[in-house]
């Protein structure tokens, strides 16, 4: 009987060791004294278009006599610095938004840095600079590296305009149609568009087409009436105490969501056009939508393959795509009372406000559980200098922080950094706390979008006027407080 | 000579059973039908999709599947899972038939204590633990590691006995008394008389330990940072919003294996089942 039971003891705890052994920690990279390897994590779009190849291969060309190599850091792109870092699973180098990286600055996950030891410091202008500001026990430090400017953009196919544009739509002959150039014009050919719709459904031709709950994409119709996230003090420093989605003439500006939200579909209600305004530009449902120009390449593909689709081979579908997707600025002015069905022909130029959307600055920090500060500091120098910089300009169409390289490159990208530098563009605020404004704006934008859409489904509308907007607006304000504040 | 009545109660059942069956049917392989041609939709999004079903019919996305793997590397995905499942099958298989049939056969102190707490354990769902298993693996240096997975899913696997205890309780003690009789030692006993007489058993532990971890996201989801080590599951759900042909091709491909064991494996599989339920 003991010998049976010695078998069986036996066998089992030879799969438990078998298992064990198995199971023995992954054979760590052997600490060399002579190579220093840098994990980077880049966003997926430069891994997609071989930019953070090129940023690679050309780095460890320029460091190899000095002992340093980059990597890839082959992780998720939005990977929880918070979660890997203090285990040592995070990346070296981290390429993020400010608000991103920001909120792993205040909890200390990255490091700050001299910004005047990069070469790059004197060609980025200071608003970038600030998006990376933090003051600590009433020091400012600078935590990350701007390298690119993001704002909600507009993107159309040049020959779905209008034939006529020239002569109708572009009252003052500036060479620029008027749906480009004011909202209340973009609104008006929305408009028309839809009435001319001759498709059994009618669903068949859009004008302007947005997920209006997203608050980055839609936040001119907020910042542009004096709508903001968080107060700034007299030092500088947000407080997160006083927010002000409600604040200015907001409600008005979601006056004028609504109207444009009566031109959709239900789709502005949630994430739906997000997810399909590649394919619906591509095959001309929508005449222009908005998106972040690092999408840019998404609408190139699925504008070539819908050419393809027309027979073309794929070097043509690929020409024709290029030159006829078109990525440019929201159009500048927005009407002062929220009132988009106003003819801008009868409209003074003090009954417009300039737009100004939500942006951000993307840019490299660098991670606290580093065991390398020195060569993640060579390594975004190199990352940021000129020659890269234009390169990541060339190869994703990002609009850098760099003035030098906005410069010499011109068109909307000098448009987009002139915006940055003009105030045009209301960047994420970079505290821990915008975590929290999401979701309660998000719901908001969702809930004014829908009720154009109420009526049709039996349902009362809930924001017939600019005080129920209002009222929902403060509501918002005081669930961003609830957010930030209850389990403090 | 009379006329047999052609719509008799037996047609009638017959014909009723098979609608609400066909009827039943439709609903599971609907949605499975439509992921199918989704996956053979040409244009890579959802929204290309007019109607049901796709207007052009392409193998463009199980060629980017296998083809396009500089941001999706789907065939690593596909070892990797393979991997995972296998080695926990084999492992797994082995202390369940081991646990099942210590406990079915053997008395021994505490046993009945041992049966209820594992009864009682199993009951609480696998992702409550999920944070002290992360630290845990954490600090033994098991993350983005393969073998942390299969140490979990072999781990746990021995909570899921009571199927196989109850088939080895449905084997009668007179054969083994006659095994004893002859001198037969217990691992000759388990060896050369349980487990021929248990094949159905084994094989459906097998098909069981194999099919979680093939199919599981929130372990490997957690444990495995770098995406070289992702499993099929894990690295679906970051595909791109606009890569959902991509996807539906994934997910069509990955069944594939799964059902052709079940297929395969149809006979002993029911028959474990069958038999392991006759007494719990």
């Amino acid at each position: 009987m003991s010998k049976r039971k010695r078998w069986i003891s036996l066998l089992l705890a030879t799969s438990l060791v078998m298992t064990l052994t198995g199971c023995g920690g992954e054979k760590k990279e052997e600490k060399s004294d002579e190579i220093i390897t840098l994990r980077i994590l880049e966003n997926d779009t430069a891994k997609q278009e071989g930019y953070l190849d090129e940023l690679l291969s050309s780095f460890n060309e320029a460091y190899k006599d000095k002992g340093i190599q980059a990597v890839d850091a082959n992780m998720e792109e939005y990977s929880d610095l918070a979660t890997n870092g203090p285990y040592g699973y995070g990346p070296d180098v981290i390429y993020q938004a400010n608000d991103k990286l920001m909120t792993y600055a205040e909890d200390k996950h990255i490091l700050p840095l001299t910004i005047e030891d990069f070469d790059c410091y004197e060609y980025i202008p200071e608003e970038a600079w600030d998006a990376f500001r933090i003051q600590i026990d009433g020091e400012t430090y600078c935590c990350g590296i701007p390298v690119n400017i993001q704002e909600p953009m507009l993107f159309y196919r040049e020959d779905r305009m209008p034939e006529n544009w020239e002569t109708e739509w572009d009252d003052d002959q500036n060479g620029v149609a008027d749906f480009f150039e004011n909202w209340n014009d973009l609104y008006a050919y929305s408009k028309y568009l839809r009435d001319t719709d001759t498709s059994p459904n009618k669903d068949s031709q859009y004008g302007f087409m947005s997920s209006f709950n997203d608050l980055y994409l839609n936040g001119q119709f907020l910042f542009s009436y004096g709508a903001y996230v968080f107060a700034e003090n007299e030092d500088g420093t947000l407080d997160a105490q006083d927010i002000g989605m409600s604040a200015g003439n907001a409600a008005a500006g979601l006056c004028g969501l609504r109207q444009m939200a009566a031109l959709m579909n239900e789709g502005c209600i949630d994430d739906t056009i997000k997810m399909n305004r590649y394919e619906k530009i591509a095959n001309g449902t929508y005449f222009c939508t908005v998106s972040t120009p690092d999408t840019y390449s998404l609408f190139i593909e699925k504008l070539v393959l819908a050419y393809e689709g027309e027979g073309m081979n794929e070097a043509e579908a690929a020409e024709k795509a290029t030159e006829n997707l078109k990525m440019i600025e929201l159009p500048s002015l927005m009407p002062a009372d929220g009132d988009l069905s106003k003819d801008s022909a009868e409209m003074s130029e003090d009954d417009w406000v300039s737009t100004i959307v939500m942006g951000g600055v993307n840019g490299y920090g660098i991670s606290s559980y580093t065991e390398h500060r020195e060569a993640c500091m060579e390594f975004v120098n190199f990352a940021t200098s000129y020659e890269m910089i234009q390169k990541r300009m060339d190869m994703l169409g990002i609009a850098p922080t760099r003035s030098d390289v906005a410069e010499a490159s011109g068109g909307v990208t000098d448009m987009i950094f002139q915006s940055l530098e003009n105030g045009n563009i209301y960047l994420m605020p970079s505290i821990k706390a915008v975590d929290q404004i999401w979701v309660p704006t998000h719901t908001l934008l969702g809930d004014i979008a829908k009720d154009p859409f109420r009526e049709a489904v039996g349902e009362t509308p809930k924001y017939s006027s600019g005080q129920d907007i209002q009222t929902a607006l403060e509501k918002v304000d005081k669930d961003i407080y609830d957010a930030i504040y209850t389990l403090k | 000579m009379k006329k047999k009545k052609f719509w008799n109660s037996s047609r009638i059942d017959s014909l009723f059973t098979h609608i609400v069956l066909i009827a039943v049917c439709s609903v599971f392989a609907f949605p499975v039908l439509w992921l199918v041609m989704a996956s053979f939709s040409k244009s890579g999004s959802i929204y290309d999709i007019e109607g049901f079903f796709p207007d052009t019919l392409s193998l463009a996305s199980y060629k980017n599947l296998f083809l396009d793997t500089a941001m999706y590397d789907y065939p690593n995905w596909l070892k990797n899972t393979l991997f995972v499942a296998v080695f926990s099958s084999l492992i797994g298989t082995v202390l369940v038939i081991l646990t099942a049939y210590t406990i079915s056969r053997f008395e021994f102190k505490s046993r009945k204590l041992l049966m209820k707490s594992t009864l009682v354990l199993s009951m609480f769902p696998s992702f409550m633990g999920m944070t002290a298993v992360y630290l845990i693996m954490v600090n033994f240096n098991l993350i983005n590691q393969l073998w942390s997975l299969i140490l979990i899913y072999v781990a746990g696997a021995p909570m899921g006995y009571l199927v196989q205890k109850g088939y080895f309780d449905t084997i009668s003690s007179t054969i083994y008394e006659a095994a004893r009789v002859d001198g037969a030692t217990n691992f000759k006993v388990f060896t050369k008389i349980t487990l021929p007489l248990s094949k159905p058993i084994i094989v459906y532990t097998a098909l069981t330990q194999f099919a979680w971890p093939w199919s599981d996201f929130i372990l490997p989801n957690m444990l495995l940072k770098n995406k070289n080590l992702w499993t099929v599951a894990v690295g679906l759900t970051h595909l791109d919003e606009t890569q959902f042909t991509r996807f539906a091709a994934g997910s069509v491909f990955i069944a594939v294996p799964i059902v052709v064991l079940y297929f395969a494996l149809s006979k002993f599989l029911v028959a474990g089942v069958s038999d392991g339920a006759v007494k719990g």
